[in-house]
């Protein structure tokens, strides 16, 4: 019979929480300056690295749904903003990425190295074809063979390298995984 | 307990979903004025520096990577470039002939001299400090804003030619809307047949001048330049690009037109803004 195991309890005191809210503002200040400030001036093999989406992911897996989608919302708009994008558009799509990853977080047994790898590379995707869904009803063009050998694939690349390395600069900031895990038992 | 953990977990998502929804709404329907535009103003009043800061941190680097890549790929280039050569070699003869013979000096010497704008325009130099980080929009953030005497609309040039518009602007750093940007287009016209039309960007990159009609006379090697009709924002003959190839169709109106732009955006550093 399935029963649901919380793996690991969230701490409930409000030192703990007011602690916690803020190495996540710091986390968020430090992916918003990386998107706005280092990724705009590297452009690699095409594409510039988005380091927001790799830390929306790494505080999905370690946080759960909840905080990860609001952690998407927030960085979203907030770069969006900085960098004169319309707003919303990003903040959807991190929003999506930080609810079902950190789903994924909660009901999977995952392996700490490869778990931030497949997740940034499934999140890029979602990531990205929801902003060409979102362009394509702005009426802009959409060729979709040239952004997927042009801007997607080089983009997962760089994400997908640098997904471990941000995502263990993440769990060390914020002290490990501490979401409510739903097992099967 | 844990069906209210899902119940608020939903909640949360559908908030948060609506919000994001919400801000876009709200962006697109509020003047420039309004408080989304003015929050990026105030961010960029922020982020400005950071990422002038960045770009001097960085470009050593880029630089370098850029040194390598091109390394990797001089070897190709040379064979292609030595055709160029020959094909470029062959059009300056062709249009040499045409200037003695059509008497189109004036026009030509227009360009080479390059002095378009009028008397009395300023320019304040700039430099580029970020780019978009998406493939949609191709836009670059200047430290130049109101402070150096920069507004909307001006027109953004480097050495080579044409950059773009200002299309946003703050206290001390302005965003320019690349003419390679889908969202640009640009009265232009076609030196020295003098055909007119639309240079428009697009989310590949490539340039093409449209609306010409199928009568004008367009071949590759023409210089394609700021037409200033009236209304435009830019001044006449800022030079823009090069044709590079011309297609014609039998059930089009209009010629296609391909244009290879005179500025590499990829390396753009140092640009002006029209004042």
């Amino acid at each position: 019979m399935a029963q649901r195991v919380p793996a690991i309890e969230k701490p409930a005191d409000g030192p703990h929480v007011v602690a916690e809210i803020g190495r996540l503002f710091a986390l968020l200040v430090v992916a918003t300056l990386l998107q706005t400030a280092v990724a705009a001036n590297i452009r690699i093999l095409g594409a510039n690295p988005d380091f927001v989406l790799i830390f929306v992911v790494a505080v999905a897996l370690l946080r759960g749904a909840e905080i990860g989608a609001a952690f998407g919302f927030v960085a979203g708009a907030i770069v969006s903003i900085a960098l004169f994008e319309p707003p919303g558009v990003r903040s959807l799509a991190l929003v999506a990425v930080g609810y079902l990853v950190g789903r994924y977080a909660e009901t999977a047994d995952l392996s700490p190295s490869v778990a931030p790898i497949v997740s940034v590379f499934v999140a890029t995707l979602l990531a990205e074809s929801l902003e060409l869904l979102a362009q394509f009803l702005f009426g802009r063009q959409v060729p979709l063979l040239y952004l997927m050998g042009r801007w997607v694939i080089p983009l997962l690349v760089l994400d997908c390298l640098l997904a471990v390395p941000l995502y263990l600069v993440a769990r060390w900031w914020l002290g490990g995984e501490r979401h409510v895990r739903i097992s099967e038992t | 307990m844990s069906r209210k953990r899902a119940l608020r977990r939903r909640i949360v998502v559908a908030i948060l979903v609506v919000l994001s929804v919400a801000l876009l709404t709200v962006y697109f329907r509020e003047p420039s004025s309004g408080p989304v535009h003015r929050a990026e103003a105030s961010a960029m009043h922020v982020v400005a520096p950071l990422q002038s800061g960045a770009a001097r941190v960085i470009k050593p680097f880029r630089d370098g990577w850029d040194w390598f890549a091109d390394l990797f790929s001089a070897q190709s280039q040379n064979s292609s470039l030595r055709t160029q050569v020959q094909q470029l070699r062959a059009q300056l003869a062709q249009q040499l002939v045409m200037q003695q013979q059509d008497g189109e000096l004036k026009s030509m010497q227009r360009l080479r001299d390059s002095a378009v704008f009028p008397k009395g325009v300023r320019f304040a130099q700039a430099r580029v400090i970020a780019s978009s980080t998406t493939a949609w929009y191709s836009t670059v953030t200047i430290d130049a804003g109101t402070a150096q005497g920069v507004r909307e609309d001006d027109a953004v040039v480097n050495g080579q030619g044409l950059v773009g518009r200002v299309s946003a602007v703050t206290a001390e750093a302005s965003e320019v809307t690349l003419l390679t940007d889908q969202d640009s287009f640009i009265d232009a016209k076609v030196e020295p047949s003098g055909a007119q039309g639309l240079v428009a960007g697009s989310v590949t990159g490539d340039v093409t001048l449209q609306y010409v009609d199928r009568s004008e006379k367009v071949v590759a090697g023409q210089v394609v330049v700021t037409s200033g009709m009236k209304g435009s924002i830019f001044t006449p003959d800022i030079p823009i690009g090069q044709v590079s190839a011309v297609a014609q169709q039998d059930v089009e109106l209009y010629q296609s037109i391909s244009v290879t732009p005179y500025v590499d955006f990829h390396t753009l550093d140092l640009v002006m803004v029209a004042l």
